[in-house]
């Protein structure tokens, strides 16, 4: 864990990419613009770093691969549910309803 | 304060109060996300008044709870910002006749829900105040609508019992954003190479396997959008 002085460092520095990401065509106004090319290879940024960040968490428990886990059946319903319903809280209330009664129900 | 920017911000709030309820719960779940990592109230309150930016917090708290390097944790934001390079080019002529104090304020309050709501509108008004006020009312009201809920979350949290599991809200919020993102083959292509690359990755030193697998991600999508044109156009 990233404690202290440290820890507020890290805001800023993430504070930092907030601002470079948001004003970069903003902030130097006219004169920049993005190639076609690499604009359209970045539409495709946002799909694979959520990814990226989802899938570990649904596959692996403590670093190891595990096929099947309650947080992948509680993913499958996530995905079921968002894909039907544009509700913001079904997935939320579904999805950890899901998790806790694998987990604490049938302690899987 | 002018008339017109008067009816920007009438226009502007029109357009944005009906999506803004889709903040509440992200809000309160990006709360409660960083209580359950074990951040006190003001390093919570520090944090989403500091970065503004609900999918670059919910992913990097992981990696403040591991202690992972300073390097990793603002490349990591960096990428799950990037959309808004995007979102930045597009709505950036708005602003071009603007001070830098403002655009600089743009930048800061520049979401995914603002930018829905009016960017269309932005492009079809030459009166610069008209677009000051229809942009900045509806982000100040998303931003304090978004800091009120993540305080009600932050203050929340504590009221939950420990073994909830309630971190995998955030991983829950991450997928609400990627579900409607998948909608063409590329776009679900660029998603799985990056999330299964991850997995395949994870045993690269310093989680490089993370920026590996999202760098092939892109590729992959990019690549397929090239081939699925070029057989289109046979």
């Amino acid at each position: 864990m990233i404690e202290g002085v440290w820890l507020w460092i890290t805001f800023v520095a993430l504070a930092l990419t907030t601002v470079i990401t948001r004003g970069s065509f903003i902030l130097i106004g006219e004169k920049g613009r993005l190639p076609p090319t690499v604009q359209r290879a970045l539409r495709y940024a946002p799909a694979s770093a959520l990814a990226a960040l989802i899938v570990p968490d649904l596959l692996l428990d403590h670093g190891h691969f595990q096929a099947f886990n309650p947080k992948l059946v509680a993913g499958a319903v996530i995905v079921a549910i968002a894909l039907r319903t544009r509700n913001p809280w079904l997935p939320f209330i579904l999805g950890m309803g899901v998790l806790i009664a694998l987990r604490k129900g049938l302690g899987w | 304060m002018d008339s017109a920017f008067r009816s920007g911000a009438r226009e502007g709030m029109r357009a944005f109060l009906p999506i803004s309820v889709g903040l509440v719960p992200w809000a309160i779940v990006t709360g409660i996300a960083m209580r359950s990592i074990g951040l006190s109230e003001l390093e919570s309150m520090g944090m989403s008044l500091l970065v503004f930016a609900a999918t670059a917090q919910l992913g990097t708290l992981p990696l403040i709870a591991s202690g992972a390097p300073l390097w990793l944790i603002f490349l990591t934001g960096l990428v799950l910002n990037l959309r808004f390079v995007i979102f930045s080019a597009a709505i950036a002529p708005a602003f071009h006749d603007h001070s830098l104090a403002r655009r600089l304020a743009s930048s800061y309050l520049l979401t995914d829900g603002v930018f829905a709501a009016v960017s269309e509108k932005l492009r079809s008004s030459d009166d610069p105040q008209w677009r000051w006020g229809c942009y900045l009312v509806p982000s100040l009201y998303g931003w304090a609508l978004w800091q009120v809920c993540a305080l009600v979350g932050v203050l929340g949290a504590g009221a939950v019992p420990q073994d909830w599991s309630l971190e995998f809200m955030a991983t829950i919020a991450l997928m609400i954003m990627l579900v409607p993102m998948v909608r063409t083959r590329p776009m679900l292509l660029a998603a799985l190479v990056g999330g299964l690359g991850t997995v395949l990755l994870r045993g690269m030193p310093l989680r490089l396997g993370l920026f590996v697998a999202i760098a092939l991600g892109i590729a992959a999508g990019f690549a397929a959008e090239h081939w699925q044109e070029r057989r289109a156009a046979r």
